[in-house]
C-alpha cells in the first residue's frame, strides 16, 4: 500500500515537473537569439550538469558502500540469533503465552463495560496479537533454516486478518538480517523505552506495561469479587515468563547494538529514496540530450534546436530543485 | 557487569509500577467499592519506591533532604516536572501542573475526581511519610487547584516537630 502511495506520489511529481518545464520553455523560447548565445548555454549546462552527476553518482557509491558494509555486519551477527539467542523451546514458549493472553483478554473485553477498562484489555489483546504474528514469522525462519517442515500450528491460531500480516511480514523478508527488524518490532512492543525527564504520554504503552496495569485492575475487581482470580495468577505467570524470556533477547539485541545498525541501515535508505532518482532522472535527461545535439548545432541548425535547447534548460533547473531538496533531506537525517 | 545508578532506578520502576488511574478510577465509580484495595496499592508502591530509592543511593538521614531527593527521582521517572517552592528543615513545598488526576476521564464528575484525589494524596503521601521520616513524622497537605481548573496545584510536605 505505501509503495504504491509512494509511486504515485514519484509520478505525480514527474508529470507536474515535466508540465512545468515545457510550459518555461515555451514562454522563455524566444530568449535564445543567436547561435552563439545557445552554444554558451549548451556548454555550460553539459560541463555543470555532467559534474553534478559524478558527484552525486560519488556520493552514491559511498552510501552503497555504507549499505553493504552495515548489511553483511548485520547478516554475520543474524544466523546466531536465529541459531540460538531464538531456539525453538522458547519461540514455542512465548507463543503459547501470548496466545493464552490474547485469548484471555478479547474475553475480558467482551465482557467489561467501562470503555477505559475495555480500551486496555483490547490493546493488550492487539499487542499479543501482534507478538504473536512476529514470533510466528521467526518460528517459520528458523524451520526453514533448519530444513523441518512448517507444520502449520501457529497459522491455523490466526484469524485471517492475522494471516495476512503474518504472510505480508514473511514475504518482506528477503534476506536473513531482516529477521533482526522483526526481533526490533516485538522488543519494541513488549517494552518502552523509559528514562529521567521523558514525558509519560511520549513514552507510548508496552506490552509489558499494560499487563501490569491490568494486573493492578484485576487485584482490585478481585477485592470486589472473587471473579477474577484465576485470570489475574495467569496475567502474572505470563508476565513474568516472557518478561524472563524476552529480555534475554532483548539484552542480547541491545548488547550488540543491533538497534543501531537498524537506524543506519534505515539512514542509508532514505538517501537512497525518491528525491535522489528525481535528482538523477532530471540531471541525466537534459546532459543526454544535450551531449547528442552538442556535435549537430550550428548556425543552420540553431532554429531547429532552439525549442529542445529550452526544454533541457527547463529540466535542468528541475533537477537542480530536486538536487536541493534530496540535500536537505540528507542533512535532516 | 554492574549496573548503574540510572539502570538499578529503571529495573525498580518497572518492578513497582503505579496502578493506571485513568483505568481504575471509573471503574471504582461504577462498582462504588474497592477504594481500600487501591488504596493499598498506591501505598505498597510509593513505599517500595521510596525504600528502593534510598537503598539505591545510600541515603540514610532521615529528614526533609532525603525526602525531597526521594520524590524528586519518583516525579522525573514519572514525567512531572514540579516547581520547588519552598525547602527548609521542616518544610518542602512545590507546585506541579500536572498530576494523574487531569487523565482520568472527563466525563468524570467533580466531586468523585475530589475524593479520589484526596485519596490518592493521602496514600502516596504517607508511604513516602513513613518510609522516608518514619511513620506519625510528618503530614501532607494539597489544595485540589489542578482539578477545580486552575494551572497549578500546591503540596506541601512538612515534619512533626518534637515535642
Amino acid at each position: 500500500m505505501s509503495y504504491l502511495k509512494n509511486s504515485l506520489l514519484l509520478f505525480s511529481i514527474l508529470l507536474v515537473a515535466v508540465g512545468v518545464a515545457f510550459i518555461l520553455a515555451w514562454l522563455y523560447t524566444a530568449e535564445f537569439t543567436s547561435y552563439a548565445d545557445m552554444k554558451t548555454v549548451l556548454t555550460t549546462t553539459t560541463a555543470v550538469f555532467g559534474t553534478l552527476l559524478g558527484i552525486i553518482t560519488a556520493g552514491l557509491m559511498f552510501t552503497q558502500g555504507k549499505f553493504s558494509e552495515l548489511s553483511s555486519e548485520l547478516s554475520e551477527k543474524s544466523p546466531d540469533y536465529l541459531a540460538n539467542v531464538l531456539s525453538l523451546e522458547k519461540i514455542q514458549s512465548i507463543e503459547t503465552h501470548l496466545l493464552a493472553l490474547r485469548k484471555a483478554f478479547t474475553q475480558l473485553a467482551a465482557t467489561t463495560t467501562v470503555t477505559e477498562e475495555r480500551n486496555l484489555y483490547e490493546r493488550i489483546a492487539a499487542k499479543a496479537s501482534s507478538m504473536f504474528v512476529n514470533f510466528a514469522v521467526l518460528a517459520n525462519l528458523k524451520l526453514k533454516q533448519q530444513g523441518l517442515p512448517d507444520t502449520g500450528l501457529l497459522v491455523s491460531e490466526m484469524d485471517s486478518n492475522l494471516y495476512k500480516v503474518y504472510e505480508k511480514e514473511r514475504k518482506n523478508i528477503k534476506k536473513e538480517w531482516q529477521l533482526l527488524n522483526i526481533t526490533r518490532k516485538i522488543i519494541n512492543i513488549w517494552e518502552a523505552p523509559a528514562s529521567f525527564l521523558t514525558e509519560k504520554s511520549n513514552r507510548g504503552s508496552a506490552l509489558q506495561a499494560d499487563l501490569k496495569s491490568s494486573i493492578h485492575v484485576l487485584k482490585l475487581k478481585e477485592s470486589v469479587d472473587k471473579s477474577s482470580t484465576n485470570i489475574r495468577s495467569e496475567v502474572t505467570k505470563a508476565l513474568s515468563d516472557l518478561g524472563d524470556e524476552i529480555s534475554e533477547i532483548s539484552n542480547r539485541f541491545h548488547k550488540d547494538r543491533i538497534p543501531q545498525l537498524l537506524t543506519q541501515m534505515e539512514q542509508s535508505g532514505t538517501i537512497r529514496g525518491k528525491y535522489f532518482y528525481l535528482t538523477v532522472m532530471f540531471i541525466t535527461t537534459p546532459l543526454l540530450i544535450n551531449l547528442l545535439i552538442l556535435p549537430q548545432l550550428s548556425e543552420t541548425t540553431a532554429n531547429f534546436f532552439k525549442p529542445i535547447i529550452s526544454i533541457t534548460s527547463s529540466l535542468s533547473v528541475m533537477g537542480v530543485t530536486f538536487l536541493l531538496l534530496y540535500i536537505q533531506k540528507i542533512l535532516n537525517v | 557487569m554492574k549496573k548503574t545508578v540510572e539502570e538499578q532506578i529503571k529495573v525498580l520502576f518497572e518492578k513497582h509500577s503505579l496502578p493506571p488511574l485513568e483505568v481504575i478510577i471509573p471503574i471504582l465509580e461504577k462498582t462504588g467499592r474497592g477504594e481500600e484495595e487501591l488504596s493499598r496499592q498506591l501505598y505498597d508502591t510509593y513505599a517500595n519506591l521510596a525504600m528502593g530509592i534510598k537503598e539505591i543511593l545510600g541515603l540514610k538521614d532521615k529528614n526533609m533532604k532525603t525526602l525531597v531527593k526521594v520524590w524528586g527521582i519518583i516525579t522525573s521517572f514519572e514525567g512531572i516536572k514540579i516547581q520547588p517552592i519552598e525547602l527548609d528543615d521542616s518544610r518542602f513545598s512545590f507546585s506541579l501542573a500536572d498530576c494523574p488526576m487531569l487523565h482520568v476521564g472527563k466525563d468524570i464528575r467533580l466531586n468523585v475526581k475530589s475524593k479520589f484525589c484526596d485519596l490518592i494524596c493521602t496514600s502516596a503521601g504517607k508511604a513516602l511519610l513513613d518510609t522516608v521520616l518514619s511513620p506519625h513524622r510528618g503530614t501532607l497537605t494539597w489544595d485540589k487547584a489542578l482539578i477545580k481548573g486552575a494551572g497549578k496545584c500546591t503540596i506541601t510536605f512538612e515534619s512533626v516537630k518534637d515535642r
